[in-house]
């Protein structure tokens, strides 16, 4: 059996399993289930999407200006005795090709002990908890509707699919008496699959958008020339960033401090531990060596009033002589004030790919910002409302290859209404 | 603000079971701390060998529910033997746990499958949340069916069985106290009905202040 039918064959075999687990325990009263529909216009963009092999670094290129169902989320979470739990998150999204997928489904252990101090581990599939602008359902943001280019990354290209243990000290969890307001987790992973991560911050780049991938998604990008080389002519013209390629462990270490829960830090060092000369022949996969820390930090100046920063710097490369070797960086600065049942929010952001490699006919320079105001309100429990500008600048290398100018400039507006439930 | 609402049902509960119980009287206590400040959210509770229980107040239905991420009450003070339901009106889960001597217990709550327990034994009983570790409450226990719990001006009303009684204990507790498990204790020779009573605390409180958890710190 090849390796791709038996990980398909898995794939059906989870979901059935699941499903059968989910609607037995929904049958009991005993899911917790929380869930989105958003619907979406945004104004065109000149080109298309990255997904549909433009060179747009916005999620919904040229196919905007009508109404779309721009994605369905659901969390859900069901309990397997005192310290066990199973949770998942599901969603559609109807770009390019209607996805429907898992976006995180894992086991969790969670010690119910005595005292501040706790371990705590998820065994499946998940994001690592480095980023603080994404705590709503389904991992999206409430602040604005496109993540920051790093979260939007994380989204479409960084998943673990292995076990993570953390130790933490709740001050919480002690009487107000003992107190002293600090709380702090150490963090750790081991994992397997996502060694492509890094192909589209290459070739692509950087991009602010909401769009995640699901388990097993393979992600179309422009045909760029340097694909047309020989020495890369086995890549193919997508990325599934969640395979395993090379057969070595990844892993990541992390540290989450706050205090009274007003200042809280992340700090993250992520390791895929790829081996870049490694590729699957079969699938046009390459193992990239990717390297990254994370750190973020929310500052809650008042109870409404939230300051949320993440800076993410690192190196991704592949090919057995590191012919393809980036530097990658970005940050973005966003605040965000809640009046009644109004949220506005504003991020700033910065980010770049630097080649360092000697592969000339590979050009993976790229750099942009963005500028993201949001306006939500909640119309009541179920119904979100609200809208978007974006003035979005991006300059990529190999937009050249198409004949197309390499800097872009957009203005993008989006109006978003959501049912919740 | 949240804390203010706890208090001001706390006291209108109060205040109703002092209208409604068949009583021929009460006492009101103002609770100050060891600074002389009045003490919101303290319980004080009579005892005493003259002092029948009340099997009304035994039977009355007693909750202690979760609410928007928090205990609501922060405090429920019960006589000893009481039963307590633990409602949840989030729409998600809560895992409460006690490890304290008084009551030992854990249950994972769903909405509208409310819990409930027997508490048999006096003491202080800190409830957590193993998933939102920000929420903390407390059930009293009390060897007693004459209490009541401060309001926002410290004050309360204990409901009197008699329009006097002899060589009682006034009892005072609050969840800043160095043990939780010793309350402070005030002898009484007589107590009228109608009389106003000032306590003072003797120790310094530990009340650390609350902290910003809010919705978006759940997967902590």
């Amino acid at each position: 059996m090849s390796l791709m039918t038996m990980n398909k064959l898995l794939h059906w075999l989870t979901l059935a399993s699941l499903s059968t687990l989910f609607s037995a325990a929904a049958q009991a009263n005993t899911v917790q289930y929380k869930g989105v529909l958003q619907a979406s216009w945004q104004s065109n963009s000149e080109y298309a999407a990255w997904y549909n092999r433009g060179v747009s670094v916005n999620r919904f290129g040229t196919e905007s200006e009508r109404l779309n169902l721009s994605r369905a989320a659901i969390d859900l979470r069901t309990e397997l005795g005192s310290t066990w739990s199973l949770l998942a998150s599901a969603q559609y999204v109807p770009d390019p090709d209607s996805k429907l997928g898992f976006t995180e489904l894992f086991a969790q252990y969670h010690t119910l002990n005595k005292g501040p101090r706790q371990w705590q581990a998820r065994f499946g599939g998940f994001y690592p908890r480095m980023s603080l602008e994404n705590p709503d359902i389904g991992w999206s943001s409430p602040y604005n509707y496109s993540y920051s280019a790093i979260n939007a990354w994380l989204g479409e290209e960084i998943r673990t699919f292995g076990t993570e243990v953390s130790f933490k000290h709740s001050d919480n969890r002690l009487s107000r008496r003992q107190r002293t307001g600090h709380n702090w987790e150490l963090v750790g992973a081991l994992y397997k699959g996502n060694d492509p991560a890094g192909t589209l911050l290459a070739w692509r780049g950087w991009a602010v958008h909401d769009r995640q991938s699901v388990f097993n998604e393979a992600i179309a990008f422009a045909p760029i020339n340097a694909l047309n080389a020989p020495p890369l002519a086995k890549q193919a013209w997508r990325t599934e960033p969640f395979t395993e390629v090379d057969g070595r462990f990844g892993y990541y270490l992390g540290a989450h401090w706050d205090y009274q829960k007003r200042h809280t830090l992340r700090l993250y060092w992520y390791d895929n531990n790829g081996d870049p000369s490694v590729l699957n022949y079969h699938t046009g996969q390459y193992a990239w060596d990717t390297k990254f820390y994370s750190a973020a930090y929310r500052f809650k100046i008042t109870r409404s009033t939230h300051l949320v920063m993440q800076a993410m710097a690192g190196n991704t490369a592949m090919g057995k002589r590191r012919g393809v070797d980036n530097d990658f960086s970005s940050q973005f600065i966003l605040l965000t004030h809640k009046w009644q049942d109004y949220r506005v929010s504003g991020r700033v952001e910065q980010f770049d790919v630097k080649d360092r490699d000697f592969w000339d006919f590979d050009p993976n320079t790229s750099e942009g910002g963005a500028v993201t105001l949001t306006g939500r309100w909640q119309l009541s429990e179920h119904w979100h409302v609200g809208m978007e500008f974006q003035y979005l600048e991006s300059k990529v290398a190999n937009r050249a290859d198409f004949n197309l100018p390499t800097r872009q400039i957009e203005q993008l507006w989006r109006a978003s209404a959501e049912l919740r439930f | 603000m949240i804390q203010l609402k706890h208090i001001l049902s706390l006291s209108v509960t109060a205040l109703l079971l002092a209208a409604t119980s068949a009583v021929a009287g009460q006492l009101s206590v103002q609770v100050l701390d060891n600074q002389g400040q009045a003490l919101p959210g303290a319980a004080v509770w009579l005892t005493g060998q003259g002092l029948a229980g009340d099997a009304e107040v035994l039977k009355r239905s007693y909750k202690m529910g979760q609410k928007n991420r928090a205990f609501e009450p922060h405090l429920l003070i019960v006589p000893k033997q009481a039963q307590v339901s633990f409602p949840n009106y989030d729409s998600i889960l809560h895992h409460v746990y006690s490890f304290s001597p008084a009551k030992t217990f854990e249950f994972k709550l769903y909405r509208d499958q409310p819990q409930a327990l027997t508490f048999a034994a006096t003491g202080a009983v800190e409830l957590g949340c193993n998933i939102h570790d920000w929420m903390l409450g407390y059930i009293l226990v009390v060897d007693s069916t004459h209490f009541a719990v401060t309001d926002a001006q410290g004050k309360a009303q204990i409901p009197l069985p008699a329009g006097q009684l002899n060589n009682v204990e006034l009892k005072v507790w609050h969840e800043g106290f160095v043990d939780l498990d010793k309350p402070q204790s005030e002898r009484l020779s007589v107590v009228k009905a109608g009389e106003q009573l000032n306590v003072q605390l003797r120790q310094a409180l530990g009340m650390f202040q609350d902290d910003f958890s809010d919705e978006f710190d759940d997967y902590e």
